[in-house]
């Protein structure tokens, strides 16, 4: 599986501006279709040789396993899509470049660092989560035995990110246990409603198999 | 909590690795309290202490200082002053003072400053912020006399007094099948890292889990598969363990059932892993900890730590301001028993 053609290659790590424009594209049409069916609003892209070999959305509700970020989902079809055409993962991670509306959040940036995906690029930053800089700094910290790090590239169309984001956070989560009334002020604002479920009864949408 | 004297007998003879169990505290609770430079002057006639403290504390209010006690008995007992009492911040002066040969017309000449009844002042060092913890505490007094608002429980678990002997049981039965699972993924050639979640109301099994990690999924750390086991006792989960035995949950229909005699009618519906307790042999990495905050643990408990680890060791995640769920972490459970494993 070794020492194909794209074997060596740099150039994914410098995507032009129409290139980044394509994808953050894709990611954004993933983004509003998941807000119009009550999900959160994320989408997030997996390009390998100009190839999307993942995409995902938050899948927290199906599975009732708040880990299964949209990054989560789209990394295991990567894993998948790997194992499918009998390629190392690694050689595969290191030459994809993650695409998505939303910087990542720690677990995610994390699974990313584990699985060794160079770069990423976003709109807009997650206060509450951001493992990218915005809580802790995941991607760039001396972690050495937590893969590798890797570059960010922030703020294409980040206020539009951003206006769903909010636009979701309006609404409210019918599975989260009803908040208790807290007294600490310190807590931020609205920050019971983070994990964010979509009603029981909607359809699961299947995210269809790719090439 | 109960008095810990009753219960001294009942430890004698327990196993002794089990009785290191130590919190995780914040980084603010846990650091050595920052010291800030003043100066202090000695009170050479007592009845003028009250419209000293008065005056200067209109003169230099001391913003954010509320836990400074202004006034102190003088560390000389023999002295001939027995009180003395803070000046000013060194900060707080407009001209640049070493620090040396500063007389109090240098601090309160401008101010038309009646400072009869005082001596001359000296540098002393005082805490920055409140002590948060009995250690920090002891250790700021010995500085300047400070106000501090114990937390007991945080006091006793500092102490490693916080769990009683049947508490401390529990603990130990729980990591001992942690440790038996990591046992088990090791002999299918996995890291050795074993996991258990607890109901602790109901004190049942949820969920037990070893590393999975293999080439087709390097995400499976021990925590990661005892969310989803979690999750599918809950009637979801996302992937599937049947290769590896030892990885179980209980379903939520067979928890109820054994819970049926503590709380009849009040089984709510759980929520991921809200009000859960976890058991792990090593220190969760940034993802698995990361995953316990968006699971909403109720509590952590763990054996060795880890390099890269996300509870303690190079992040505090648990205590971390900006996330919005926090949990309380104890580390030390078995120690000596999880070291070994992950030595192998």
């Amino acid at each position: 599986m070794q020492g194909e053609n794209d074997s060596g290659q740099t150039d994914f790590l410098q995507p032009s501006d129409s290139e980044i424009h394509a994808w953050m594209s894709k990611a954004f049409d993933m983004a509003s279709d998941a807000l119009e069916n009550g999900e959160v609003p994320v989408g997030c892209l997996m390009v390998y040789n100009n190839e999307i070999i993942g995409k995902g959305r938050n899948e927290v509700n199906e599975t009732k396993n708040a880990t299964r970020h949209a990054e989560m989902v789209a990394l295991d079809q990567v894993l998948d899509w790997c194992h499918c055409r009998e390629k190392d993962p690694k050689v595969v991670c290191g030459q994809t470049v993650l695409y998505v509306t939303v910087e990542p959040c720690i677990m995610c940036a994390a699974a990313l660092r584990l699985l060794h995906i160079p770069f990423v690029v976003y709109g807009c930053r997650n206060e509450r989560f951001g493992g990218c800089g915005s809580v802790l700094d995941v991607s760039s910290d001396d972690l050495p035995h937590t893969g590798t790090s890797f570059k960010c590239i922030s703020g294409y169309r980040a206020e539009e990110a951003v206006e769903m984001l909010k636009t979701f956070y309006k609404q409210e989560n019918p599975n989260a246990p009803k908040p208790k009334v807290r007294k600490d002020s310190s807590s931020p604002p609205g920050g019971d409603v983070v994990i964010q479920i979509k009603p029981q009864d909607e359809a699961k949408e299947t995210i269809a198999p790719l090439s | 909590m109960e008095p810990q004297a009753k219960r001294k007998k009942e430890m004698d003879g327990f196993d002794v690795e089990c009785w290191n169990i130590l919190p995780v505290l914040s980084d603010e609770q846990s650091q050595d309290t920052e010291l800030l430079s003043a100066y202090a002057a000695p009170i050479i006639e007592k009845k003028q202490t009250s419209r000293l403290m008065k005056e200067l504390s209109l003169v230099y209010p001391l913003p954010g200082l509320h836990h400074i006690k202004r006034v102190r008995a003088s560390n000389d007992k023999s002295s001939s002053h027995p009180l003395e009492v803070i000046v000013c911040l060194v900060r707080d002066m407009q001209e640049a003072t070493n620090g040396k040969g500063v007389a109090l017309a240098d601090l309160l000449g401008s101010q038309s400053f009646d400072f009869s009844g005082l001596g001359e002042p000296f540098l002393v060092k005082i805490p920055a912020t409140p002590p948060l913890t009995r250690p920090q505490f002891e250790k700021a007094r010995k500085h300047w006399p400070t106000s501090f608002h114990e937390d007991k429980l945080i006091t006793s678990a500092l102490r490693g007094q916080l769990f009683t002997a049947a508490q401390k049981a529990k603990i130990l039965e729980y990591m001992t099948v942690a440790v038996q699972a990591a046992k088990s993924g090791q002999e299918m050639g996995m890291n050795t890292v074993g996991a258990v979640i607890v109901d602790p109301e109901s004190e049942q099994i949820v969920a037990v889990s070893h590393d999975c990690k293999n080439s087709s999924h390097p995400l499976h750390h021990a925590v990661m598969v005892c969310i989803d086991l979690v999750a599918y006792g809950q009637g979801g989960g996302a992937y599937n363990y049947d290769k590896y035995p030892a990885c179980q949950f209980s379903s939520q229909e067979s928890l109820r059932n054994s819970f049926k005699a503590v709380s009849a009618k009040e089984s709510s519906q759980p929520y991921i892993c809200t009000g859960y307790d976890l058991y792990v042999t090593r220190e969760p990495c940034v993802m698995c900890a990361m995953a316990l905050v968006h699971s909403r643990i109720n509590r952590v408990f763990y054996g060795t730590a880890f390099a890269d680890g996300a509870l303690g060791t190079k992040y505090k995640i648990h205590c971390e301001k900006d996330l919005n769920h926090r949990f309380e972490v104890f580390k030390g459970v078995m120690l000596n028993t999880c070291e070994a494993l992950c030595k192998k």
